[in-house]
C-alpha cells in the first residue's frame, strides 16, 4: 500500500458542527458541550483505501468558524489538498455561509475536490433545510451528505469519499 | 525604528521567557537539520538529525513555500497551542514554535461568550418567529370561527325570520277563507255575498298555493331535483305574453311598460320556455312591485348564444349593501315589508345558473335598478321575420265593437304609449299627437269618436284645446287625463276627468261608454 499525506481543511460557520465531526470521525466520539475553536486544531487519521492501493494520511485542519476569512484564516488553508463545508441543517443561514467561503477560497486557491456535510441530521423537529435545498448543492460540491456527528450517521463515509477524490485527482495528475 | 541595544536584548529575553520559542531548522525533503530551544512543552522530543519532521509535526504539511508564514493559534495533535512561524532560507526552512496557550484561553472565553450569545438570540428568534405564527394561526382560528358563529346566528335568523314570515303569510289568506267562508254560512247572507265570499276564497287558494309553490321550487333547485325541458319556442310570442301580463299591472300604478327587442334577437330558440318565463315573470314583477312612479323595460338582446334581459326600472334603487342580501332565501334587503316569501329572487337566480346562465345587478338608491339575466339558448334556422306581436284580446266589456277612433294627446312617450297599447287592444282605431296644434288640426280633419287630453303640456294646454275644439263645433267626448288637479270650472271644459295614475280597466270602460252608449 502507498502512503499518500493529504492536508484536508474542514470549514463553515461557527457551531455547524466541525469540531465534532473531526471529532467522531478521529476518535469516534462526540460531546454535547459546546467549544468553541480559536485558530486551527489540527489532527491525522489514516484510511486505507483498499481498491487504489493507498493508505491516506489525513492531516485534518480544523479552522475557527466564521461567516467570512480574513487574512490569517485564509492563510490557514495554504497547500490543503481539499475541503470539507459542513453547515448545520437546523440553521439555513449557514448555507449562505459556506455559499461564501467556497467563493473565497476558489477565489485565493485552485479548485480543489470538496464535500457538503449538512450536519446535526439527528435534530429532525428544527431541520430547516428542505430537499430541494440539499439536492441544488450537488453542482457545487462534489458530493453531499445528510450527516449527524451526534451519531455518526455518514461522516466516515464522507470522508472516505474526500479521501478517494483526493488521491484519484492526485494519481491522475 | 531602532531602540537601545540593552532594550532590544531586554524584549528579546521577556519574548522569549513568554513564548518559549523552539526553533527547528529542515532541509527541503523534510529532514531535521537542526534544533533550538526546549522542544518538551510543545510535545515534541529531541529529534535526531535527519529524522522526518513531516511525520512528526505535520502542521507543517503543505505551508512550506518560498514566503515566511505566520499561523497563529494552531493546536497540535497533542493538544499544545503554539503560534506557527515558517520561514524560508536558501532550500531549506526554519521553523518557529511559540508558547500560545495563555493567549488562547483567553480569546476563547471571550468567543465562547458571543458565540454562545449569538446562538442564544437565534434561538430567541425562532421562539418569537414560532409565536407569531401560533398568534397568526389563532387569529386565522379565531376568524374562521367567528365567520362560522355569524353564519349560524344568520342561518337562525334567517329561520326565525322565514317562519315568522310565512306564518303571516298564511295566516293572512287562511284567515281570510276561513272569515269567507264563515259568512257565507251565515244565515241571511244574498247569493251576491256568497259569491263575493267564494271569489275571495278563491282569491287566497290560488295565493296560498303560490306560495306553497315557490317553497317547493326553491327546495328541489336546492337539492338539485329540477330538470330542465329545452324545446324549441317563439322567443317573441313569449315576449308578448310577458307584455301582456306586465303591461296592465304597470299600468295600475301609472307606469309605463315597454319591451325593447334587438333586431339579432332570434324568433325560434331552444331553451327550457317555463323556467325562462317564470325568470323573466320573477323579475319584471320585483320590478313593478318596488317601482312606484316612471317606467318598466325589458330589453332583449342576443349575443353568440347568450340570450340577454335586462330588467330597467326607475324605482327607488337598491343599496350596496342589500344586493348582497336580494339573493339570499327570505332576505328582502330593505323592502322586508313587502308582501312576499322573499324566495322570488333566490328562485330566479337558481333557474338562471340552472340553465347554464347567471344573473347580475346594478343600482344604487335613487338610480332605479337593472337586472340582467344572461342564459344560453341554441338557435333555430327560420325564414320567419318577425312581425308585430298579436297582442291578446282583453276583456269584452272593454274592447270596441264597432269601428272606433280616438285621438290621443300626450307629451309624454311613454304615456303616450302605454295608452296606445291599452287602446289598441281593445280595438280601437288610434290618432296620436304631442302637441295642442297638431291635436287640434288631427281632430279637425279626422273628426275622432273620442278625444283623449293630457293637459299640462307645453304650447296649447289640453284645456285650451278641449275650448277650442267645442268653438269649432266638435261634438264628440272630450276625455281629460292628466296628473294636475283641474277645479270644476276647468272640469266643466271635458266630458270626463280622469287623474294620472288611473286605473287602465275603468279608463278603458268609460271609453266604451262614451262612444258605445247611444
Amino acid at each position: 500500500m502507498t502512503l499518500i499525506t493529504s492536508k484536508v481543511c474542514v470549514v463553515g460557520d461557527f457551531a455547524v458542527g466541525k469540531t465534532s465531526v473531526v471529532e467522531r470521525f478521529v476518535n469516534n466520539q462526540f460531546s454535547e458541550k459546546y467549544l468553541t475553536t480559536i485558530g486551527v486544531k489540527v489532527d491525522t487519521k489514516e484510511i486505507d483505501l483498499p481498491l487504489r492501493h493507498v493508505t491516506q494520511k489525513l492531516i485534518i485542519w480544523d479552522v475557527a468558524g466564521s461567516d467570512h476569512f480574513g487574512d490569517s484564516e485564509i492563510s490557514y488553508l495554504r497547500g490543503s489538498a481539499g475541503f470539507i463545508f459542513v453547515v448545520d441543517g437546523t440553521r439555513p443561514q449557514t448555507l449562505k455561509t459556506a455559499r461564501s467561503l467556497r467563493r473565497q477560497i476558489e477565489a485565493k486557491y485552485d479548485r480543489r475536490p470538496s464535500v457538503m456535510l449538512a450536519n446535526k441530521k439527528d435534530l429532525t423537529n428544527a431541520w430547516e433545510i428542505s430537499a430541494d435545498q440539499i439536492e441544488s448543492l450537488a453542482d457545487d460540491y462534489d458530493a453531499v451528505y445528510r450527516t449527524s456527528a451526534k451519531t455518526g450517521d455518514d461522516i466516515e463515509t464522507a470522508l472516505i469519499r474526500l479521501a478517494d477524490l483526493i488521491v484519484g485527482r492526485e494519481l491522475h495528475e | 525604528m531602532s531602540l537601545p541595544g540593552h532594550v532590544i536584548e531586554y524584549l528579546q529575553d521577556a519574548f522569549a521567557a513568554e513564548t518559549r520559542p523552539f526553533c527547528f531548522l529542515i532541509d527541503e525533503h523534510g529532514s531535521l537539520v537542526a534544533t533550538w530551544g526546549d522542544p518538551a512543552w510543545c510535545g515534541l522530543q529531541d529529534f535526531a538529525p535527519g529524522t522526518n519532521m513531516l511525520e512528526a509535526t505535520p502542521y507543517i504539511v503543505g505551508i512550506l513555500d518560498d514566503e515566511p508564514h505566520k499561523l497563529n493559534f494552531v493546536t497540535t495533535g497533542a493538544g499544545v497551542i503554539v503560534h506557527l512561524r515558517t520561514i524560508p532560507h536558501e532550500s531549506q526552512h526554519y521553523v518557529v514554535l511559540l508558547d500560545a496557550g495563555e493567549q488562547h484561553d483567553f480569546l476563547q472565553q471571550k468567543q465562547q461568550s458571543s458565540n454562545e450569545l449569538r446562538l442564544l438570540h437565534r434561538g430567541q428568534q425562532r421562539l418569537i418567529a414560532r409565536q407569531r405564527d401560533l398568534i397568526s394561526d389563532l387569529v386565522e382560528a379565531k376568524a374562521e370561527l367567528d365567520h362560522l358563529r355569524r353564519e349560524a346566528e344568520r342561518s337562525s335568523a334567517s329561520k326565525s325570520q322565514f317562519i315568522a314570515m310565512m306564518s303571516h303569510e298564511f295566516r293572512t289568506p287562511l284567515a281570510s277563507i276561513v272569515n269567507y267562508a264563515d259568512l257565507a254560512l251565515e244565515d241571511g247572507v244574498s247569493d251576491n255575498q256568497i259569491h263575493k265570499s267564494i271569489e275571495a276564497i278563491g282569491r287566497s287558494g290560488r295565493h296560498l298555493t303560490s306560495l306553497v309553490e315557490a317553497l317547493l321550487d326553491d327546495a328541489r333547485l336546492e337539492g338539485g331535483h329540477i330538470e330542465l325541458r329545452e324545446k324549441f319556442f317563439d322567443l317573441y310570442d313569449l315576449l308578448d305574453d310577458l307584455a301582456a301580463m306586465m303591461a296592465p299591472l304597470a299600468a295600475e300604478k301609472a307606469l309605463s311598460y315597454a319591451t325593447l327587442v334587438d333586431a339579432d334577437v332570434p324568433r325560434r330558440v331552444r331553451a327550457d320556455e317555463v323556467r325562462l318565463r317564470q325568470i323573466l315573470i320573477n323579475l319584471l314583477g320585483n320590478a313593478i312591485k318596488f317601482t312606484e312612479e316612471g317606467s318598466i323595460r325589458l330589453l332583449v338582446t342576443y349575443h353568440d348564444g347568450r340570450l340577454a334581459a335586462a330588467i330597467i326600472d326607475t324605482g327607488p334603487g337598491i343599496s350596496a349593501e342589500d344586493q348582497d342580501k336580494v339573493f339570499r332565501a327570505f332576505e328582502r334587503g330593505s323592502q322586508s315589508g313587502r308582501a312576499g316569501a322573499g324566495l322570488g329572487l333566490t328562485i330566479t337566480m337558481r333557474l338562471a345558473h340552472l340553465m347554464g346562465g347567471d344573473i347580475s345587478l346594478d343600482s344604487s338608491p335613487g338610480r332605479g335598478c337593472t337586472v340582467s339575466v344572461h342564459v344560453p339558448v341554441s338557435t333555430a334556422p327560420t325564414a320567419d321575420s318577425r312581425q308585430d306581436p298579436a297582442l291578446p284580446t282583453p276583456d269584452e266589456d272593454v274592447c270596441a265593437t264597432r269601428p272606433t277612433s280616438i285621438l290621443i294627446l300626450d307629451d309624454d312617450e311613454d304615456m303616450l304609449a302605454l295608452i296606445e297599447h291599452y287602446l289598441h287592444r281593445a280595438g280601437y282605431g288610434l290618432i296620436v299627437s304631442s302637441s295642442g296644434s297638431e291635436a287640434i288640426s288631427k281632430a279637425v280633419a279626422y273628426k275622432p269618436d273620442l278625444v283623449i287630453l293630457d293637459v299640462n303640456i307645453p304650447g296649447i294646454n289640453g284645456i285650451d284645446v278641449a275650448l277650442n275644439l267645442r268653438r269649432q263645433g266638435f261634438d264628440k267626448p272630450i276625455v281629460a287625463l292628466t296628473a294636475s288637479t283641474l277645479s270644476a270650472a276647468e272640469q266643466a271644459s271635458f266630458t270626463r276627468y280622469f287623474q294620472k295614475p288611473a286605473k287602465m280597466p275603468a279608463l278603458l270602460a268609460e271609453v266604451k261608454r262614451l262612444t258605445h252608449d247611444d
